[in-house]
């Protein structure tokens, strides 16, 4: 077949379009100075005020099955799931390649959410309204899966997915195992074992840095718990950027005072240098603290590579990022949760 | 030095045609490849203007300035063979 050498592959490098239609996009999430205003309102209030924004489609059809809190949380899950989906439509490449490859992450969490919901006896509409459908499997997938009893759905999972001798009292495990396999297929795709273009190089570096700060808050948990070093070990991620197995054994398995003071001595210090002490009680703060770090981190290097796939993922972090706050909010709010410890958990 | 034959036998209404024709094919590269500058430039401009105008309609506007903004590589061409042709 005849090749022409300079012919471009339609959409392989072209990120001048999706970069620009995203960054339009990204300026229709909520400002953070609506976020005070939140505070000071009812879920009601709150209903009525994320209506007037990019969610009123969904509350508006979402309305007539269900009211208060439960209609902003769905209405916000509804959201997330169709910007995600609209995200897929409008790639392409390897763009597309890179994000379906990421959102394999909602693959996961919707397998736990239906192998958890049919552990605890749930109705097959109660777990469909808590899947959100933006990986690979769409709506009627889901649907044709939740229909069907657990050991069908392992049987049917079990060739693409690690399930063999799944049983439901060991949930947890199971769980713990989903996700590190979300993360081995990850590190394991072409563009991030082996990045060879730059917007590769800089998913690759993404990646790896969700790695480290998943793997520093398992460590952070494990310590104020006392958990052994050889069950730690089992949790932690391998394929982190900064944090390589190596160093992550180290820091395994010491006293949490001593885990604090050993941190000094890396880069992931600076973001929660005035949070984390040797005596603290709570992990809130230092947990919130890297997630912001992570946000800040995707947000700085979009500005450094404005047409590569970082202003996507920046998207990407920042539309999931508004969706938790605001259901942190409404949730908060029906619970009779006092402000200020709603405040506390918001990641702005 | 021996000049050629062909050459020595053109006539100075030949040499004015040549020079002409030359002109004129200078004329065309520069409105042309000029030409071509811009629409490298406008390429990646059109497009984002695209994709930020589906988003936002408002922008379509600054979308447009923008994308027209590398034509004015081409009116540099374009003087500039007007400059050889006159």
């Amino acid at each position: 077949m005849l090749r022409i050498p300079w012919k471009r592959k339609q959409g392989s490098k072209s990120y001048a379009y999706l970069c620009a239609r995203v960054r339009a996009m990204k300026s229709k999430l909520l400002p953070k100075e609506d976020y005070p205003r939140l505070m000071n309102m009812e879920v009601a209030e709150i209903t009525r005020f994320i209506e007037d924004s990019e969610y009123k489609a969904d509350v508006d059809e979402l309305a007539q099955k269900y009211d208060g809190a439960n209609l902003t949380e769905h209405a916000l899950n509804q959201n997330l799931a169709l910007t995600y989906r609209k995200l897929l439509n409008i790639s392409a490449g390897e763009a597309h390649s890179m994000i379906s490859s990421y959102f394999m992450r909602w693959d996961i969490w919707n397998i736990k959410t239906i192998l958890r919901g049919k552990r605890f006896g749930a109705s097959d509409d109660e777990i469909l309204e808590s899947v959100v459908s933006a990986g690979q499997f769409g709506y009627h997938d889901l649907i044709t899966l939740v229909q069907k009893d657990t050991p069908e759905i392992v049987g049917i999972l079990e060739q693409n997915y690690p399930l063999t001798d799944y049983s439901e009292d060991r949930l947890d495990h199971f769980e713990n195992v989903l996700d590190k396999f979300y993360y081995e297929e990850l590190t394991g795709i072409e563009a991030v074992r082996n990045p060879k273009s730059k917007s590769h190089r800089l998913f690759s570096e993404m990646i790896r840095t969700e790695i480290d700060i998943i793997n520093l808050k398992t460590l952070f948990r494990s310590a104020k718990a006392g958990i052994s070093r050889e069950q730690i070990i089992g949790m932690l991620i391998p394929g982190g950027l900064k944090l390589n197995m190596i160093t992550l054994k180290k820091l395994a398995g010491i006293p949490f005072g001593e885990f604090v003071t050993s941190l000094k001595d890396y880069s992931y210090w600076e973001p929660i240098s005035g949070i984390a002490t040797e005596d603290m009680e709570s992990l809130i703060r230092v947990e919130i603290g890297l997630d912001k770090y992570g946000l800040e981190y995707a947000t700085q290097t979009s500005h450094y590579y404005p047409l590569s796939i970082v202003p996507i993922m920046d998207y990407i972090l920042c539309k999931k990022n508004e969706v938790d706050n605001i259901r942190m909010i409404v949730r908060g709010k029906e619970v009779g949760l006092p402000d200020d410890v709603i405040r506390s958990k918001l990641v702005l | 030095m021996t000049i050629p034959v062909d050459i020595a036998q053109t006539t100075v209404e030949q040499l004015a045609a040549n020079q002409a024709g030359l002109i004129a094919i200078g004329a065309g590269l520069a409105v042309g490849l000029a030409g071509l500058g811009s629409g490298l430039a406008e390429k990646d401009i059109g497009s984002a203007a695209v994709g930020a105008f589906t988003e936002k309609e408002e922008l379509f506007g600054k979308g447009l300035i923008m994308t027209v903004i590398p034509e004015t590589i081409v009116i540099f061409g374009f003087v500039i063979a007007i400059m050889l042709l006159m």
